[in-house]
């Protein structure tokens, strides 16, 4: 069945700067902005554009994100011909292994991507927080008659060393691609995502894998192995909301962007729904005791007590007297009644005991003590507990550090 | 086959849902936040195990058609069986241009459909009846109990709009059925009632071929001392959405704790349409008490004691209390609304005042605009 174009995304990694949170899944896994996981904005992006074939790769542990993806029908991506496909690493007649860079883990379904024999194959990771129709990025690529397009935004100049750079001619096809630049010669920052004409994609993962001394990664090799070879490279000019979400700050930053539709991530915008799989649970019910200010929540959620300036997932219980603010809470967690929650991120299934403090505001605290509070998933605190600013713990209540 | 099928009553009746049932039969009525009343039918019968199940429907059914879909949200968009819609088949080619007149009709309508039932036990049930029922359970004792038909009462004597009601003796069997009454007393019915297929299709026939119409004047009531029927008598709570006041009284009753946790116990899990909308949201200035909110919402105002369907916008220096909203509802600036229930996609523009009074709630027609 041939198709024009399809999506590969690269949802294998473990998101170790995560922590607890990936402790069970992949970080494409992990909830996002109340009723959502990561992964359903690239996906929706997917369905939304048009694209109806999907593979995920996957590798960290899959089992929460597969139970996710199920049908693909959420996202309306359960169609008869291409829909969401989960690939994990296999076994050939020549033996397999691990995927080894996300190059590799193209080049290990060539087989996939060759069954729909597509013109382009778009590049997607699964963690990012974005909303971008793929169907433009793909139009530029087939204007510029270019063999990769790279998505590009323009960033503030001293934030540029942490990206991976693309200097650009005055066409806007790419020149230079400086990985994490010390001295950068443009502003233009990769969002890592992709589209390639898949016959010299092909062609070029081929060569890496016979590459010994390759890191078989799309940013190391792949892409400047192109430019090297001065195939045509176009950049696509990306204004909106994107945030790599790979780390518990930008994880956190990125949950109190959504309160605010300022920030340019508007989730609520009907013409680019965000898709996601929901559980069956009433409505939220606020109780007569509750405050809540400038907050996000969520089906089966109980709310008695103050929330201010937070994100809650679905079956979320806040307990009369308890104070949540600035914090992200996911789902099925219980706050109970008298608990402080500051500044901090609880894991799904979390119990936070009567009285308990934890996390507090950086005014009240030392600079260079404060940080978030992270509780890792179905994490039990007794009763009275004080969970210090900047500490993580893990399932079973112990410190661990970050 | 043994196992237990489902059949919907989803035609128009007579009903005094007002503006609510303009555009729509009292089934597909939007209820508790995100609900529409069939989803409790449909997911009482799934939850039970069953995998087929039959809609059957007369008159003002888009609004129907569109909720359902192929069935996909009940795991009934089946290969075999499943869900299957039934407008009239013009079994006596009449081109259902009358409504039905009782069930037996509405069954005979659909007759050869009933000769496709796989299963040797049918429930039948009303679409605009609200409650969470151990259906599996209920089924297990009609076995075990030998009766013909058990029907399915509620614990008391609520006066419903075209109630039915029974009287049983100690064993729990049928004694009495009375409907039409000034002053009703006996076991409220639920118009559950689970039967064999084969009776069914029998009792089917033998009406329509009399012209006779009515499954509680031609079937229980005259068959009351031939036929066994027996009773399970349900102590929970249980809305037959039937008057603009019942839909009312019985949204409002949600605000208890303990009556939802009855209605949406998790181990029966009533399912609905998703409404891929986000998280709801309250600002900073908003104010929201002993109110049930759905996704999507939006509050800077006040609201209390009231029920908010998904995507309702409640703006600046608004004051709800005591309302239902519902779908895409938005009460621009400072406009105050009491005992309000507005249909879907309504806008109650700035400073406008609507009261209700809680024995006559206000009722907002679809997509108006105050």
């Amino acid at each position: 069945m041939k198709k024009e174009c399809i999506a590969m995304l690269l949802a294998g990694g473990q998101g170790s700067r995560l922590y607890v949170l990936t402790g069970d899944m992949a970080k494409p896994a992990v909830p996002f902005g109340g009723k959502y996981r990561i992964i359903d904005f690239p996906l929706s992006n997917c369905s939304n554009s048009g694209i109806d074939t999907v593979g995920v790769l996957t590798q960290y542990r899959p089992l929460e994100l597969n139970s996710y993806i199920g049908s693909g029908q959420p996202w309306d991506l359960d169609v008869t011909t291409g829909g969401v496909h989960i690939l994990p690493p296999y076994m050939g007649s020549k033996g397999g292994t691990w995927y080894k860079g996300t190059a590799n883990a193209i080049y290990q379904n060539i087989g996939f991507i060759d069954m729909y024999d597509p013109e382009y194959v778009v590049i997607l990771s699964g963690d990012h927080i974005y909303k971008m129709d793929y169907s433009q990025m793909i139009t530029r690529h087939k204007e510029a008659n270019a063999a990769c397009t790279i998505s590009v935004m323009e960033v503030p100049w001293d934030e540029a060393p942490r990206f991976g750079i693309m200097s650009v001619n005055d066409e806007d096809m790419i020149t230079e691609f400086a990985e994490k630049p010390k001295e950068p010669k443009s502003n233009l920052a990769s969002m890592g995502i992709y589209v390639f004409s898949w016959k010299v994609l092909r062609q070029y993962l081929t060569d890496d894998e016979a590459d010994p001394t390759s890191e078989n990664d799309f940013g190391k090799n792949i892409i400047p192995g192109m430019l090297r070879d001065g195939q045509r490279m176009a950049a696509y000019r990306f204004e909106g909301y994107w945030k790599d979400v790979g780390t518990l700050e930008s994880l956190w930053d990125a949950n109190m962007d959504m309160l605010s539709i300022e920030s340019g991530l508007d989730v609520a915008d009907e013409s680019w729904p965000i898709y996601a799989r929901s559980l069956s649970a009433p409505p939220a019910f606020l109780g007569r005791t509750a405050v809540v200010k400038h907050s996000a929540f969520n089906r089966g959620s109980y709310i008695n007590g103050t929330v201010e300036n937070s994100v809650l997932s679905p079956d979320v219980t806040v307990g009369e007297g308890a104070r949540v603010s600035y914090s992200v809470v996911l789902p099925g967690t219980v706050i109970e009644p008298g608990a402080v929650v500051e500044y901090a991120i609880l894991g799904e299934g979390c119990r936070v005991g009567k009285n308990c403090r934890v996390g507090a505001a950086p005014e009240t605290t030392a600079p260079e003590s404060w940080g978030l509070t992270v509780l890792a998933p179905h994490c039990e605190l007794a009763d009275e507990r004080v969970v210090r600013p900047g500490v993580m713990l893990d399932r079973a209540g112990e410190e661990v550090s970050k | 086959m043994k196992g237990l099928h489902g059949i919907i009553f989803s035609y128009e009746t007579r009903n005094d849902l007002r503006e609510l049932g303009e555009l729509r039969s009292a089934s597909s009525v939007p209820f508790g936040g995100r609900y529409r009343a069939v989803d409790f039918a449909l997911s009482n019968l799934v939850n039970a195990g069953v995998t087929d199940v039959g809609v059957v429907l007369h008159g003002r059914y888009q609004s129907m058609i569109d909720h359902l879909g192929t069935g996909k949200e009940w795991d009934l968009s089946r290969k075999r069986g499943g869900l299957k819609i039934l407008p009239p088949f013009n079994y006596r080619q009449n081109w259902g241009v009358l409504p039905f007149r009782g069930k037996i009709e509405a069954l005979a309508e659909v007759r050869t459909y009933l000769d496709t039932i796989r299963q040797d036990y049918v429930a039948l049930m009303d679409g605009d009846l609200v409650v969470n029922l151990p259906l599996q359970e209920i089924f297990t004792q009609h076995l075990q109990s030998g009766a013909d038909i058990t029907a399915v009462c509620g614990n008391d004597s609520f006066e419903t709009d075209n109630g039915t009601y029974f009287e049983m003796d100690h064993s729990g069997r049928i004694t009495d059925v009375l409907f039409n009454m000034n002053h009703p007393r006996g076991y409220r019915g639920l118009e559950v009632y689970i039967i064999s297929t084969q009776l069914l299709k029998d009792v089917v026939d033998e009406c329509s071929g009399r012209d006779m119409f009515s499954w509680r004047r031609d079937v229980l009531l005259a068959g009351k001392d031939r036929l066994n029927i027996s009773s399970y008598v349900w102590n929970g709570f249980a809305a037959q959405i039937r008057s603009v006041k019942e839909y009312y009284d019985r949204s409002m009753q949600l605000l208890d704790p303990e009556i939802r946790s009855e209605l949406f116990c998790p181990e029966r899990p009533i399912i609905a349409k998703g409404a891929d909308k986000s998280s709801a949201y309250v600002g900073p200035d908003g104010v929201c008490i002993n109110s049930l909110v759905a996704e999507g919402c939006r509050i800077e105002g006040a609201v209390e004691n009231s029920i908010l369907f998904p995507g309702v916008v409640v703006e600046k220096g608004c004051v709800i209390r005591n309302c239902v909203l519902f779908k895409e509802t938005a009460v621009r600036e400072n406009a105050q609304l009491s005992y309000v229930i507005t249909d879907k996609n309504v806008e109650i523009l700035r400073d406008r005042t609507l009261m209700g009074h809680a024995s006559y709630p206000l009722v907002i027609s679809k997509g108006s605009k105050i």
